[in-house]
């Protein structure tokens, strides 16, 4: 087997097929290393080695993963009730006792905010998994039908286009009348997959087009087996991107709904209703609005920089070398 | 003499777009015997590859249909068969296998994933049997060590290799008659006589029948019985491979052939290579007459060649040609061609 230095460790198949094209390989028979063990090397070992390459992203990524264990582990081994009230400590500023401080209610805000994480990043995942899901139906579907369905499926989505987000958003929530996890999952996903559904279609037609379907196709495989197995898994990098670029907007959107109280209601929290708590007191308290707005940056941030690691670790096209 | 094993009668497949009708095939018949090699030869865009791609029923639809014509494998119209009755015929018993390497196999996939896949799609084997198969394959079309290939990434093998795992996923199913399309024009030209060398024992060992569609008279001269000359989505000349080379007849296949390189003639080394003068002519809109009327340089004689589309004619026994002035009917040669 002929074996040239860019074939080991680096580069996803397109970029691979620019640089072997380039640089031919060595003709069939010529045996460089035919005894040589084979190190396995596929997509996502590839990307890995890529993405820790990148610092910003990694650090982005642990920074996330403390977080996530924060929100899930804090509140079952925090010493104090998140929900007990308790106005001997209201409104204290940050202390040994109480990193966070306690917010009007005497309630600390330590163990609060990992609640109130729980759920802005649980609603933030749901939301962007339903987001993905209906998304990449529909667009699998139109880009893979083509024709007048991709026609009619197309036209649809660009009229919903002109609906706008956050009043749609509200419009659910009144319809449901009120915030829960799940009426918030459907208010922020019901008007957010468009542009996911656009993004899966054209790939999904770029990918139409490609030898190896073409190739599928000549050896008998039928529709449902192009699709699941040729198509949807070549998109799988562009998706696993979307969902850290859907995110911040997603959080944004439950933290902006809860700050104007149309949220998760009182006693539980979010990092939004918890902002708004803060907002009626921030002269005399301000920490009870800055804890939950630097949670909200943070997680955000995370999302950023994960988002731009996965990008250039999935798809190295898009980085300038 | 039997039955052809695959028969192509006056197949029309055209392009419905917004520029118009594109005829890129039109009128094309030709017929494959089991265990023979048919050449299909012709510049890009001459409908060579439509023709294979019509064939299979691969064709892009829309905007392209099969407005006429019939394609008769073992006596069974193709052209009528439903989506799901072809897709059985597909890989089973006509199999493809495409010009670039790089791109043809899917670079999410191992090379044992993908020639399971293809296996098992048309016979009942189980994983394993389809697996062993599989190390049997790649071991017939020359891949060295081809357990340890199985699990590899296509991106880990060269082209010429790729285009041996195609050839090993196009035979998995033992299939009658195999069609080649370009299946070197993206490899270099050490791995082309290897490619085309084993494509070869490979058809004389299975008894396949195999359609080869190159633009390069090189492929052609090396692996080709018959060879049928398309030009402009039309066959304008068909006849033995030796025959041809030996007595071109049409002007565009004198062209086509003066147009190579020789190491023998010094002619042609001192000279530059000779082309042929102007374009295909559109599809969208044919010319009335003869296609290859405004470049051929005998046209014009008073013949109406211009005017009247010549037909198909049996020149020789085995010998059509399409055009008023093959080389055996012609005078004398006019100035200005090196045929």
């Amino acid at each position: 087997m002929s074996s040239t230095p860019q074939e080991h460790g680096v580069g996803l198949a397109p970029l691979r097929q620019r640089k072997e094209r380039r640089y031919p390989t060595p003709p069939d028979g010529v045996q460089t290393d035919a005894g040589a063990p084979i190190r396995a090397s596929s997509l996502w070992r590839d990307a890995w080695y890529r993405y820790v390459r990148n610092r910003a992203a990694v650090i982005a990524g642990v920074a996330f993963l403390l977080l996530l264990a924060y929100c899930l582990i804090w509140p079952l081994v925090s010493p104090y009730d998140p929900y007990a009230v308790d106005f001997s400590q209201a409104s204290e500023s940050p202390s040994l006792a109480h990193p966070f401080g306690t917010d009007q209610f005497g309630r600390d805000l330590f163990t609060r905010t990992a609640l109130g994480g729980r759920v802005s990043i649980g609603i933030g995942f749901a939301a962007t998994f339903v987001i993905l899901s209906i998304g990449v139906t529909y667009g699998a579907i139109a880009g893979f039908l083509g024709g007048f369905v991709d026609n009619g499926l197309m036209r649809v989505l660009d009229a919903l286009y002109g609906l706008p987000y956050l009043p749609f958003a509200i419009i659910v929530l009144a319809i449901f009348g009120g915030g829960n996890f799940w009426t918030m999952v459907v208010a922020l996903s019901i008007a957010s997959w468009f542009t996911t559904a656009r993004i899966v279609r054209g790939q999904v037609i770029t990918l139409k087009e490609n030898d190896y379907v073409r190739a599928a196709h000549a050896v008998g495989a039928r529709w449902p087996r192009v699709l699941l197995r040729h198509l949807l898994p070549n998109t799988l990098g562009v998706l696993v991107i979307a969902v850290f670029l859907e995110l911040p907007g997603v959080i944004l959107g439950e933290a902006f709904l809860s700050f104007i109280g149309l949220g998760i209601s009182p006693p539980d929290a979010s990092w939004g209703s918890m902002a708004q708590d803060g907002y009626r007191a921030y002269r005399t308290a301000p920490h009870i609005i800055i804890v939950p707005s630097i949670a909200i940056a943070y997680l955000i941030l995370c999302a950023n920089f994960i988002a731009d690691g996965l990008r250039d670790a999935l798809d190295p096209r898009t980085r300038e070398t | 003499m039997s039955e052809p094993l695959l028969e192509v009668r006056d197949l029309r497949t055209h392009f419905f777009t917004r520029e118009g009708v594109v005829r890129a095939v039109d009128g094309v018949s030709l017929s494959v015997d089991r265990g023979r090699t048919l050449g299909l030869v012709g510049e890009s865009g001459c409908g060579k590859s439509v023709t294979a791609l019509s064939i299979l029923g691969l064709i892009p639809k829309p905007p392209a249909r099969i407005v006429g014509g019939e394609v008769l494998f073992r006596g069974r119209d193709l052209t009528t068969l439903s989506e799901r009755e072809l897709e059985d015929v597909r890989g089973k018993q006509i199999a493809m296998v495409f010009q670039d390497p790089m791109t043809s196999l899917n670079p999410t996939l191992t090379i044992e994933t993908q020639l399971v896949e293809t296996i098992r799609r048309h016979t009942d084997a189980s994983r394993r049997e389809a697996s062993r198969r599989a190390v049997e394959l790649l071991d017939e079309v020359g891949i060295p060590k081809p357990e340890a290939r199985l699990g590899d990434y296509p991106h880990r093998l060269s082209g010429g290799m790729r285009q041996r795992v195609m050839i090993a996923i196009a035979l998995s199913c033992e299939p009658d008659l195999l069609i080649a399309d370009e299946p070197t024009t993206a490899l270099d030209v050490t791995v082309q006589a290897q490619v085309l060398d084993l494509l070869d024992r490979l058809r004389r060992e299975h008894d396949m029948a195999m359609i080869v569609i190159t633009h390069d008279m090189g492929v052609i001269a090396e692996v080709a019985d018959e060879v049928a000359v398309m030009y402009a989505g039309q066959i304008v000349e068909q006849a033995s491979a030796a025959a041809l080379f030996a007595r071109p007849e049409h002007p565009y296949t004198e062209a086509l052939l003066g147009a190579l390189p020789q190491l023998e003639d010094h002619a042609s080394r001192v000279g530059r290579l000779t082309a042929i003068p102007g374009r295909p002519p559109s599809l969208v809109e044919p010319p009335a007459g003869c296609r290859f009327a405004a470049r051929c340089p005998y046209a014009g004689e008073p013949d109406g060649c211009a005017e009247h589309p010549p037909e198909l004619r049996e020149l020789r026994r085995g010998h059509f040609v399409r055009s008023e002035h093959p080389a055996s009917e012609r005078a004398r040669p006019r100035e200005g061609v090196s045929a």
